[in-house]
Order: C-alpha cells, then sequence, then structure tokens
C-alpha cells in the first residue's frame, strides 16, 4: 500500500514543499489550536494515566470492579475523545457551506477531518469492547491475560484512536504556519509517544525483563516499535524526531515507575503471593532511545534516498542498536543493584508467584542456538518491514491535508 | 451461530475433604469465638469468579462481619488481601452478605472476622474452588454485538479508503483518477487486515474456550475404575490421572498422585457403594492404599447387582476428589463389617418417593428428622435436625462419636447426580477445616472449645440430636443416610425427600 501511495518520496513536491511551510495557503489559518484538538489530547493523556493507573491497580489491588477510579478515568478520556470526534463529524456534516468542509473527507454521507473519523471509530470500538468484555469475565473468568478478543478490540479502538489524532493533528500542521504550527507538531510528538507506551504495553509478553535475553524478544520489538515510532518522528518533520519520541516514552515509563509507588495500595482479591504495600508499575521502560537515535542518524543520512533503502538500513540498525543496549542492561536488572525505586526490580504485583514458582532474578532461558539465530535473522528482516512501514506512514502524515 | 460469532471476534492446589458431586456450595455451622455462626459460600460458576458469602449470626451482638480469601496451605495462605466488610441486611441485622472474587482453582479458604460486643474472633473455612461452565452469550447481547460488530467492520473499509482518497486531495478540488485508484487498494488492503485481525481473534477464542473447558472437565468428578479381584477384593483407583489445572494456562498443571492422598477421619478413603437402582443398600468402607497407587477393600458379604461407586479422597493440598464408578457385583461371599466400615440394607427408593420423617434403628429405637411441616427447597441453607430416640421415645444416652464426629450424612440424589459426605459442621471436613483453624494466628479459648463441641471429639455420651447445615442443590428426589455410633455399634437411619 504503501508503494502507491509514496512511490518517489524523497522527489515529491509536497514533502519537500512540508520542509518548509504549509502545504497550501488556502485556509483560514486560526492562531490557536481548536478546543476539539485540546480535548482530543485530553482525553488521550488521561486515557493515558488512566490506562498506567489501571495496570497498577490490577497489579496491586486486583481488578474488584469495573468501577475502579482508574477505569473511569480512562473511560472519562474515551468520551472526551467520543465528543471532540463526534462534534467535529456532526458540525461538519451539518453545516453545508464551511470552510472545514475544505479540508473534510466524506464517508457514507458523513463528513469531517479523515483523523476524525478514524478517532470516532476507534472511540466506538473502545466503548463496544466494554459489554463484550463483560460477557467475556462472566464467561470464562476475570481474565488476569492482556491477549483476548475483547482486550484486542479494546487496544485496536484505542490504537485506532491515536493514529486518528495523529493524522487530525498531520494534517493541521501541514496547513498552518508559525508557531502553532510549532504547537501542534509537539501535540504530534507527545500522541506519537503515548503511541509507542501502548504498543510497549502489549508488547510485553515478549519484552518483558525475563525475556530479554531471548530472540523472541527482539523479534517483538522489531514488529512493534519502529513502524509507530519512526512514523510519529518523521511525521513531526523533526531532525530529531524519533529520539524525541523516544525519549518522552522514556519520560513517561520512569515517571509511571517512580510516581506511582508513592501511592499507597493493599489487595482486595486473594489469594496474595507478595505483600503489596503500594501501586506497583510496569517495568523499567525499555531502551528505544538509542535505537532512535540510530534510526534519527541513519534517516538524515538517507534522506535523499528511496524509502526501501532507508528501511533496509535503518530497520536492522535499529534491532541491532536496541539489542545493544537492551541486552547488557538486562544483565543490570538481575542483580542486586537494580532492586530499588530507581528500576524497580523489587517490585512484584501480588498474585506473582515470584520465589515461589520461578526465580524472578533468572533470565528464563534463551532458544537453542539455531533458533536464536533464525529468529534474530527474522528480526532484521521483519524490522526491515516495520520501518518501511513507518516511513511511508511517516511521510503520508507530511503531506496529509485533510 | 455461536462459531460466527467467535469470528467476530496460579495457583498452587491444597486442603479440604468433602465430595462436591453436583453440591459444591459449602455451608458451615460454628463458632468464631464467642459468636456461633451459620455460613453459606455460593460459588462462581466460572473461576475467576465472584463468590457469595452469606454468614447468619445466632446471636444479636455481632456488629461486623469481614471476609478475606486465602490458599488453604502454603504460598498464598498466610498473606491475607483487605477484608470485605460484609452488608448487614436492614430486615435481618444478624444476616450478612459479602461478595468476594475466587481467582483460582484449588483448595482456598475463607476467613472470617466477627467483630461484636465481646470483642473480634475468626473463623476459618475450607473452599475447594473450581469452574463449573461457561455461560453462553444471551440473545440479546448477541444481537447488540453482531449489529455493533457489522458497524465496525463496515466502517472502517470506507474510512481508510475516503481517508486515502481524499486526504491529499487539496480543499476545492476533487479526487483524481489516480487516488480512486489508490483508495481501492487501500480498501482491499484493509479489508484482508480486518479478515486476519477476526481470524486471528476467532483463533484465540477458540484456544480460550478450550483451555476452560479443559479445566472444567479436568475438575468434574473422575471417573472410578473398579475391579473385583479373587472373588471379594474391590481394587478401585482413578481411570486417568488426576490433575489441578490452573486458571487460563494451557500447559501449567499439578499432576495429583494417589501417594499424596491424606486422611480424613482417620481415613485416606471413604467409598460408598449404593445399591440401584432403588438406593436398597448402602456400605460405607475404607479401603486401604496398595503399592501404586490403587486402594483395595476385602469386600463384606454382599448380595449381587448393580452397585453406584462414590470415593472420597483428598489430596494433600487439600482439595477434595470423589471418584464416581458404577460395578456389577456377582454375590459376595465375606464376613461382616468391622470397624469403622457399616451397611445399610432396606426399603428400595420408590419414584414419587413417599417422604419419611421416622427411621427405624437396632432394638426398636428409631431417629425423627425434626423437620417441621413446610416443603424442602433447593438452594436454601438450613439446619437438618435430627434425634434419636429409644423404643419409649425418650432421648438415647448412648450415642458415641463415629470416626470423630456425632454423626455422618450421605445426601444422594435419585438419578446419583448429587453426592454430599457432610457432617455435623456441615459440608467441610475435619481434615480441611483443622487446616483451615491452623492457619488462624489468634484465635480464643472459646472459640477452640466451640470447636471440639460441633466434632465432638469427646468419649462421653452424646447428646441425642444432631444437626447439619446442608441445602438441597437442586429440585428432586433424594435419599439421606444418617450415620450414628451407638453402644459401639454404627446405624444408619434412611430418609426419603422430595425438594422442590
Amino acid at each position: 500500500m504503501s508503494d502507491v501511495l509514496l512511490p518517489r518520496a524523497h522527489t515529491d513536491p509536497a514533502i519537500l514543499a512540508a520542509q518548509s511551510g504549509p502545504l497550501t495557503s488556502a485556509l483560514v489559518e486560526t492562531a490557536a489550536i481548536p478546543w476539539t484538538i485540546w480535548m482530543l489530547f485530553g482525553g488521550i493523556v488521561m486515557a493515558l494515566v488512566g490506562g498506567s493507573w489501571d495496570f497498577a491497580w490490577h497489579m496491586s489491588i486486583g481488578r474488584d470492579t469495573f468501577w475502579t477510579p482508574a477505569h473511569i478515568l480512562v473511560q472519562l478520556g474515551g468520551i472526551l475523545v467520543g465528543i471532540a470526534s463526534g462534534y467535529t463529524i456532526l458540525s461538519t456534516t451539518s453545516a453545508e457551506v464551511s470552510p472545514t468542509r475544505d479540508y473534510s473527507v466524506r464517508v457514507l454521507g458523513l463528513y469531517g477531518p479523515a483523523g476524525a473519523l478514524l478517532a470516532f471509530w476507534g472511540w466506538v470500538a473502545m466503548i463496544f469492547s466494554a459489554p463484550f468484555d463483560n460477557w467475556w469475565h462472566n464467561a470464562y473468568g476475570l481474565d488476569v491475560k492482556l491477549f483476548t478478543p475483547p482486550h484486542n478490540l479494546l487496544s485496536l479502538g484505542w490504537f485506532a484512536t491515536q493514529i486518528g489524532v495523529m493524522i487530525w493533528i498531520a494534517a493541521m500542521i501541514n496547513r498552518s504556519t508559525g508557531v502553532l504550527r510549532a504547537r501542534l507538531t509537539w501535540l504530534l510528538l507527545i500522541i506519537g509517544s503515548i503511541c509507542v507506551c501502548l504498543v510497549a504495553v502489549l508488547s510485553l509478553e515478549g519484552t518483558q525483563t525475563l525475556l530479554l535475553h531471548t530472540a523472541f524478544c527482539y523479534l517483538t520489538a522489531a514488529l512493534c516499535f519502529p513502524a509507530v515510532l519512526i512514523a510519529a518522528g518523521r511525521g513531526s518533520l523533526r531532525r530529531w524526531g524519533c529520539t524525541t519520541v523516544a525519549a518522552m516514552y522514556t519520560a513517561i515509563g520512569l515517571a509511571a515507575e517512580w510516581l506511582l509507588p508513592l501511592f499507597p495500595a493493599r489487595p482486595k482479591l486473594g489469594p496474595v503471593y507478595q505483600k503489596v504495600t503500594h501501586l506497583i508499575p510496569l517495568q523499567f521502560p525499555l531502551l528505544l532511545l538509542v535505537p532512535a537515535f540510530v534510526a534519527d542518524l541513519l534517516l538524515q543520512r538517507l534522506e535523499r534516498r528511496s524509502s526501501w533503502v532507508k528501511a533496509v538500513f535503518v530497520g536492522p540498525a535499529f534491532v541491532l542498536g536496541f539489542l545493544a543496549v537492551q541486552w547488557p542492561f538486562a544483565n543490570f536488572l538481575m542483580t542486586p543493584a537494580s532492586r530499588n525505586w530507581i528500576f524497580g526490580r523489587a517490585y512484584f504485583p501480588y498474585f506473582d508467584t515470584a520465589f515461589v514458582l520461578y526465580d524472578p532474578y533468572r533470565f528464563r532461558a534463551p532458544e537453542k542456538p539455531a533458533v536464536f539465530m533464525l529468529t534474530m535473522l527474522a528480526a532484521l528482516v521483519v524490522a526491515i518491514v516495520t520501518t518501511r512501514l513507518g516511513v511511508a506512514w511517516g511521510d503520508w502524515m507530511r503531506r496529509v491535508r485533510r | 451461530m455461536r462459531d460466527w460469532w467467535k469470528i467476530l471476534l496460579v495457583c498452587l492446589a491444597t486442603v479440604p475433604a468433602y465430595a462436591h458431586v453436583g453440591s459444591p456450595d459449602v455451608y458451615y455451622e460454628g463458632d468464631a469465638g464467642p459468636y456461633h455462626l451459620f455460613v453459606t459460600v455460593r460459588l462462581p460458576q466460572v473461576i475467576p469468579g465472584v463468590a457469595e458469602f452469606q454468614v447468619r449470626s445466632a446471636s444479636s451482638d455481632v456488629q461486623a462481619i469481614r471476609v478475606v480469601v486465602l490458599r488453604l496451605t502454603g504460598p498464598g495462605s498466610n498473606l491475607p488481601s483487605v477484608p470485605d466488610e460484609a452488608q448487614r441486611s436492614k430486615v435481618d441485622p444478624q444476616f450478612f452478605v459479602s461478595n468476594l472474587w475466587f481467582m483460582e482453582y484449588g483448595a482456598l479458604q475463607v476467613r472470617i472476622e466477627a467483630e461484636g460486643s465481646k470483642g473480634k474472633a475468626q473463623l476459618s473455612i475450607p473452599v475447594a474452588s473450581f469452574g463449573r461452565e461457561s455461560l453462553p452469550m444471551v440473545r440479546g447481547l448477541r444481537g447488540l454485538l453482531g449489529f455493533f460488530f457489522f458497524v465496525l467492520g463496515l466502517g472502517i473499509i470506507p474510512i481508510i479508503g475516503a481517508t486515502v482518497r481524499h486526504s491529499n486531495v487539496p480543499p476545492g478540488e476533487v479526487p483524481q483518477a489516480s487516488d480512486e485508484r489508490r483508495a481501492r487498494l487501500a480498501m482491499c488492503f484493509a479489508a484482508l487486515l480486518l479478515a486476519s485481525f477476526l481470524y486471528m481473534n476467532k483463533s484465540l477464542w477458540d484456544d480460550e474456550a478450550a483451555i476452560y473447558e479443559r479445566s472444567v472437565k479436568l475438575l468434574k468428578p473422575p471417573r472410578a475404575e473398579t475391579t473385583l479381584v479373587a472373588g471379594n477384593r474391590l481394587v478401585i483407583r482413578p481411570a486417568a490421572q488426576l490433575i489441578m489445572p490452573i486458571a487460563g494456562m494451557r500447559r501449567l498443571s499439578r499432576k495429583i498422585s494417589m501417594n499424596e492422598m491424606i486422611a480424613d477421619h482417620g481415613h485416606l478413603m471413604h467409598l460408598f457403594l449404593i445399591g440401584m437402582p432403588g438406593m436398597e443398600r448402602m456400605w460405607h468402607l475404607h479401603p486401604e492404599r496398595e503399592a501404586g497407587g490403587a486402594f483395595s477393600q476385602r469386600l463384606p458379604a454382599m448380595p449381587a447387582g448393580k452397585y453406584a461407586v462414590f470415593a472420597d479422597l483428598v489430596d494433600k493440598t487439600g482439595f477434595p476428589w470423589t471418584l464416581v464408578g458404577n460395578i456389577d457385583l456377582p454375590p459376595i461371599v465375606g464376613v461382616g463389617v468391622a470397624g469403622d466400615d457399616s451397611e445399610w440394607q432396606g426399603e428400595r427408593l420408590a419414584i414419587p418417593a413417599s417422604e419419611n420423617t421416622v427411621a427405624p434403628l437396632s432394638g426398636g429405637a428409631h431417629m425423627i428428622w425434626e423437620r417441621g411441616g413446610g416443603p424442602l427447597k433447593a438452594n436454601m441453607p438450613a439446619s437438618f435436625r435430627f434425634r434419636v430416640e429409644e423404643k419409649d421415645g425418650s432421648p438415647v444416652h448412648n450415642l458415641e462419636p463415629y470416626m470423630g464426629m456425632a454423626a455422618h450424612a450421605e445426601v444422594v440424589g435419585s438419578d446419583l447426580s448429587v453426592f454430599a459426605h457432610i457432617h455435623p459442621v456441615g459440608s467441610v471436613s475435619m481434615a480441611a477445616l483443622d487446616l483451615a483453624q491452623a492457619g488462624l494466628t489468634t484465635q480464643s479459648p472459646a472459640a477452640v472449645s466451640g470447636m471440639e463441641m460441633g466434632m465432638t471429639h469427646s468419649s462421653g455420651g452424646l447428646p441425642p440430636d444432631v444437626r447439619f447445615p446442608y441445602g438441597f442443590p437442586q429440585p428432586g428426589t433424594y435419599r439421606i443416610f444418617v450415620q450414628v455410633k451407638r453402644s459401639g455399634r454404627i446405624e444408619t437411619a434412611v430418609f426419603n425427600a422430595r425438594v422442590h
């Protein structure tokens, strides 16, 4: 798909024009960011905070009811996204003559920015996942798994919402100048980093600390991170866009790691295997900063080369850069020096059978050498594909106008 | 239809010893220090799921009831969660209700703290936790989800098409033919991705359903393999390996060995052979474990016929297993029952059954079921009272503990879908209860003495009245075998009951 959309990204006049200014001057520019964008941004930030809190709630207190404060915060965030995107679609559709119509797309008689339509669809999917999830719990019990059909639908909706908002903001960036453009670019970078946070959570089954010395971990990373990280970084038109997105992801992860344990909490569900006195955060963030920096560096060097050339160099470099720092850092995470508030390696969820069924400070056995090498090779190939996707997506966001 | 829907989108086991064939709820009567409590635990259909706890205090001075769930033994048994404060009924201030999650399979315990005018006191009740079924999707929800799936599935494709078609078109201009081509290609790609997403989730759904069904199947009463050797020696073993699954896990599970069974009432196995189809005969035997894990029993003299087999076992973690089966026996030439073994032979259970409240014992004595005049109702917790009288109606004074208890009772459904071996403390076993109580760090002397009264370890004459806290799990016809020991002789009184 990306080939069709971007046959020659390096010579696309729209991209080249975007480097220096907006794609069109026909639009009436406003000095301020519209309230709908702030509402979307607020909704996504609330969902991020609520989501992090919710994970900590599950690990520290237990999901004793659907109506936990964390769940409510996520729902409120979703409602904000729904209101903002829904209002934009309805107001654009109802106003037959409106400047907003000019930069809208039409779907089944509805008008609105493409991002708004996608965000609204994501919101509907998220809302719809709730009764489905509730039924799932009734049918198969309260799951403690990340990947169930209703959870997958929720993730898909959440992901679609974030991508929609990114597209929406990207279109506004491409129609704006000056301070507004700079502010919108920052919003895009923040939303991109939140998107990376979501992907990091979804990748946990492959990137948890015990798996950091397996090739599967790096295959997971190759599959999950390059596309969204490079798209957001490249779409921002910033020289160090990927690095900025990765730095923000790291900052969000560290904030959760360091702030959540400040709040007291005790399990409400049992049996309890670990003594818990405060909220338990997710693991220390992955060291994506280094591969993101490598990606930026190479993308700058390869700016005039084709997208596939970029992907062939950047993808493997991303995986190898990640491997070079995460592997030795994983060794450190197994030492007593990491069992403190900074690295959080002494935190265990109440239901964790660490020290009972397994040793939390010993890596899961790596694959056999042949399997390891094949999986790493697969990781390199996958990274080329996901990087190509990220480059295409990022370049497309540089041109999107509606 | 269900398949179409699917397209659209740790535990350590533990220690109680009570049968759970068709009777999963737990009924218990005992003392938390100075407070006498009647507790009902209604297990959820699915695990993890929410169980309901009903606590009735015999006295009005209990102000608060708090409940926590722990494992019965081992890891998870010594770190309580925040206790759930039970809701006190506004209509009946001696009645409390709490709802708590059961997150794991296996032997758990419910620790109840009662607080009242005499201070705080605790008791602990063993509970066997296992999922029984998965609930089907109701029609209304199915329709709602179907509608949303349809809208979502068909909505995303045109959104992607329109995005690709229009997003790069300058304001005021119309898409070109090349834009249309890209849009069509993008929609095809989106449809492919959507189909892949749905297919993957269908597989995941099938997988999860299979894991859950496996757990339900593994924790159904296992089949007993019975063999008659040398004319009168019955050998019994599980027909398949006993396995304790772990909720949500396909590969992780624990194999249960016959060598890890623990004694309940001094016996590793309690075997019940019930003559069928009329339940006109019943033997309560105690096979010994042989090398290799099988259990064997030299049978007493028995007439030929078909017999239903129920064999109660408790593994070392405290989870009760009841092996079920049937056997066609030839006439058995043997000696009479001895020790703790017992037998009963009498009238067939007729359908419809004629209920009785008086059952004969030896020497003209009899047992009276003081059940009142009202009909018995399913799922209604009650304390079933029985009184043993001499021929002249005077209370007997020669009751003795039978395997440590004032009495034993076996509740058997006429279709054998229910089998419960209960005691005056309820549907929990002494072995499990001992483990649960051992976990309590503080217990008042009053509580200990209360326990002993309920379990009647005393060697002196017992009161002529015995009570069994229990609730029939479903409507139907039941036969209740109540067993007491009188002057060294084990006697069985049999009652028929119709439950509505």
